[in-house]
């Protein structure tokens, strides 16, 4: 279903995210998704890896929250960046 | 290497709830009332929206736009009313969005409207998630289908303002419970409000028509 364009949506994301970090790499995102979302989230889960894989952002994990309602939020992204 | 964590807390689909609010803004500014039709494929928005457009004035100022993967055939049913209609085809994508309406809407002079219709693509799950700036989502459930589609399918139920349970000529014919249904819709969203429509004989088109024109 869509969730093939929503797992797009959080990669450009991480991508807009990416920009003041350069030299970083991303290793996690964070997205919260409700019950009532819509979304499903192994199905979600699946279309993230297919997109990544054999990108540079392969190794990014894709951590999933559980939420009760409509909930379909980024909430955190973790990225290793070189020491200065 | 250090790990840093950004904190980002905003909605996955922030791109499009930026353009939808835009949208909502436009349509609030030339006092347009906009809703959003969403059901499964086959449970009677065209033929809902046919009902509709007939029992209009003429001079109505009302449009459609009407989503499809395909095909242009619910903008030619829908254009033997005289009103504006636009078909949107998504060519494979299984909603609308945001900013394929206002593509949409391009070359229309909305000072000449105030209501807007949209169908949405036949689908129950994935349009539940796309704001179009809609003032309502109306969702369709029709006595023909199940009537345990509010508790599988909850997202849309939970986010309309209204459903609409169509097809009630077949009542007779169906094994439908229709007070099951209500209490699903219910169970999923208490406020709901519901009417009952037969596209075919007309029964229950008046209550739709004064719904419509209450929140216009």
């Amino acid at each position: 279903m869509h969730e093939l364009g929503i797992a797009n949506s959080i990669l450009e994301a991480v991508e807009t995210e990416m920009r003041p970090h350069p030299g970083a790499r991303p290793v996690k995102i964070g997205v919260t998704v409700g019950a009532l979302s819509g979304v499903d989230r192994d199905s979600l889960a699946f279309c993230f890896q297919a997109i990544v894989k054999g990108t540079p952002l392969e190794a990014l994990a894709l951590e999933v929250h559980d939420a009760p309602a409509d909930e379909l939020e980024l909430t955190c992204l973790e990225l290793e960046e070189p020491e200065p | 290497m250090t790990t840093t964590k950004v904190p980002l807390e905003r909605k996955v689909l922030s791109e499009n709830d930026r353009l939808a609010a835009a949208l909502r803004e436009e349509f609030a500014r030339h006092g347009i009332h906009c809703l959003n039709l969403i059901s499964s494929p086959g449970s009677g928005k065209t033929a809902l929206l046919e009902r509709t457009l007939a029992a209009f004035d003429p001079a109505r100022r009302v449009a459609v736009l009407t989503g499809d993967i395909q095909t242009d055939a619910d903008a030619r049913r829908l254009a033997r009313y005289g009103f504006p209609v636009r078909q949107i085809t998504t060519a494979g994508a299984c909603h609308l969005d945001a900013r394929m309406v206002a593509k949409a809407l391009e070359g229309w002079d909305l000072a000449q409207l105030d209501l807007l219709f949209i169908e949405n693509v036949g689908n129950l799950v994935c349009p539940t998630s796309y704001d179009l700036g809609e003032a309502a989502k109306v969702v369709l459930l029709s006595v023909a289908e199940g009537e345990e589609k509010p508790l599988k399918y909850p997202g849309i139920f939970f986010k309309s303002k209204l459903m609409v349970l169509t097809k009630t000529d077949l009542l007779p014919y169906v094994p439908f419970r229709l007070e099951d249904a209500i209490a699903n819709a219910r169970t999923i969203q208490p406020d709901i409000e519901i009417l009952q429509v037969s596209n075919t004989t007309g029964e229950g088109l008046d209550q739709w028509m004064e719904w419509i024109e209450r929140r216009s």
